[in-house]
């Protein structure tokens, strides 16, 4: 650098300030303007799509392979007769993503509650950076940490007993999908059919599809799910076309079941992205998944603001949070 | 593992997975937010820096969708933000760059050392450089200061401030003309340097 704009550099060097600590303010300001329920509600549908096309599949094949979980041992929150709560942990394994540079990979927490009568499910959003005591599990022993450390190391019943601690909320069952999954379900289905009534062109994910009916791969399924810009560009008519998927996703499982081999193939797919606790039966499952179907679902995040100390880490906001589990109880 | 930023790798690839996960952007604020910090505090003091940062990533954050991923590089999209809310600001960096030019710079006893140094030399220069910055056209001044405050090269710059290349050179060696005949006025030195 020339000497006039290395003099220069270092007059603005003695004028400049270093970040003061309540800069994190500004962190938690852009967190908190940012529209929540668009990510999360394609991880919602992707979850639900994943478990349907499972579910319409399943109960013809009883398979070995597909993995269940022991509950957790230990005293638990009271059983609330007829409710129904489900902790649902969706992962990513997908390798070389950036995301995953060092190993994490719990993607998404949520809960599912499921009130007596059905009509209303609420889904609760469970960051995964949470900041939580997390209590023994097997060799492990209590320690605080990030929430989702408890699934990465101590798997799918110590995330139950960890979440089963913090909220005082009994959980039924759980489910863990594995996204990268979906892609695969919907290959392993032979694609999925969909009617547009407008070409897609959309350069974000690479879509393009004319007019009509398309079948689409896993890989054009997964941006069809993630579209935004088509149509009038509504959240609603997003989430129309994402429960049509599902829809289409569902038909093309009942119809793979004529074909053994197909089912076959689909069957080794689908194991290998879902995983439940033992006592989650078919029976539940279907009712699981066609009340969220068909009931309305409410979308909320635990109430949460960052860690003075660490505010890479949220701790949850108090007594916000105690009561909204409180409802669930 | 905790305190490692979880996301590595280019700016691009961070922002590209906010578009489906909009906390990956978290992690472009901790990249970034101290360094743009440090520039709007060189510009118009530690007051209004905290908010403009602040409103920075807010834009930023509402046209991730929007960010040319080509770029792997998101300084330059920043500053270019930040460009653009800091010209409200104008008239009260100048005022500022006014004051300084009569007043001594005032330094902080509890410096670290290289800034103690640092100040030192622009100690003797700095009334002749505030007096050279108040005077430049806010155009030159935001090439001229991205550069030797911002740290970015041409090609940078002129990505920010979505303008041709061409156009930082011209304005920036107005920029370096006025501030080599401030320093000339008071560092023989450097007079008749080009």
């Amino acid at each position: 650098m020339d000497d006039d704009l290395r003099t220069l550099r270092d007059f603005g060097d003695s004028l400049g300030h270093e970040p003061p600590a309540t800069l994190v303010r500004q962190r938690e300001r852009m967190l908190r303007a940012r529209p929540r329920r668009r990510g999360f509600g394609w991880t919602m549908t992707a979850l639900v799509a994943v478990v349907t096309a499972a579910v319409v599949a399943v109960p013809t094949l009883l398979i070995s392979s597909w993995e269940t979980v022991p509950p957790p041992v230990g005293q638990r929150p009271a059983d609330v007769r007829g409710a129904l709560n489900v902790l649902l942990v969706g992962t990513d394994s997908q390798a070389g993503s950036p995301r995953f540079a060092q190993g994490a990979r719990t993607d998404t927490m949520i809960m599912l509650h499921l009130p007596a009568d059905r009509k209303k499910v609420t889904a609760i959003n469970i960051p995964r950076d949470s900041w939580v005591r997390i209590p023994r599990c097997g060799s492990e022993p209590a320690r605080t940490g990030m929430i989702n450390s408890a699934f990465d190391r101590g798997g799918l019943s110590c995330a139950v007993k960890t979440v089963e601690t913090l909220t005082d909320v009994r959980i039924d069952h759980m489910i863990e999908v594995d996204f990268a999954g979906f892609k695969q379900v919907v290959d392993a289905l032979g694609g999925v059919e969909v009617t547009l009534a407008q070409p897609v062109d959309d350069p974000k994910s690479k879509l393009r599809l004319p007019a009509g009916k398309s079948l689409l791969n896993g890989e054009q399924a997964l941006g069809y799910m993630r579209l935004r810009y088509y149509g009038d560009g509504s959240d609603i008519q997003r989430i129309k076309r994402q429960q049509k998927l599902i829809q289409a996703m569902a038909k093309k499982a009942k119809r793979t079941l004529g074909d053994p081999a197909e089912l076959r193939a689909f069957m080794a797919v689908a194991a290998k992205s879902v995983k439940t606790d033992e006592a989650l039966d078919m029976e539940s499952m279907i009712e699981l998944v066609s009340s969220l179907e068909g009931a309305s679902v409410t979308f909320r995040t635990v109430p949460w603001q960052p860690r003075p100390d660490n505010p890479r880490t949220i701790q949850w906001k108090q007594p916000e949070a105690d009561r909204l589990f409180a409802t669930l109880r | 593992m905790i305190t490692q930023p979880a996301i590595q790798g280019a700016d691009a690839e961070l922002i590209s997975a906010s578009w489906s996960q909009p906390e990956a952007f978290a992690e472009l604020f901790d990249r970034y937010s101290a360094m743009l910090y440090r520039y709007v505090s060189k510009r118009l003091g530690p007051e209004p820096a905290e908010d403009l940062v602040g409103e920075t990533f807010l834009v930023a954050f509402s046209r991730r969708k929007s960010y040319d991923l080509g770029y792997p590089d998101a300084r330059p999209w920043l500053f270019g933000i930040l460009t653009k809310l800091m010209a409200r600001h104008h008239r009260t960096e100048a005022a500022r760059y006014r004051a300084l030019r009569r007043a001594p710079i005032d330094l902080d006893v509890e410096s670290p050392a290289d800034r103690v140094a640092a100040g030192a030399t622009a100690r003797a220069a700095g009334p002749a450089l505030a007096g050279a910055l108040a005077a430049l056209p806010a155009k030159d001044r935001d090439v001229l200061l991205l550069i030797a405050w911002g740290d970015l090269t041409y090609e940078e710059a002129a990505q920010a401030l979505d303008i041709p290349i061409g156009t930082v050179r011209s304005r920036l060696n107005r920029g370096r003309r006025k501030v080599r005949a401030a320093l000339g006025d008071t560092n023989p030195m450097l007079r008749g340097q080009e």
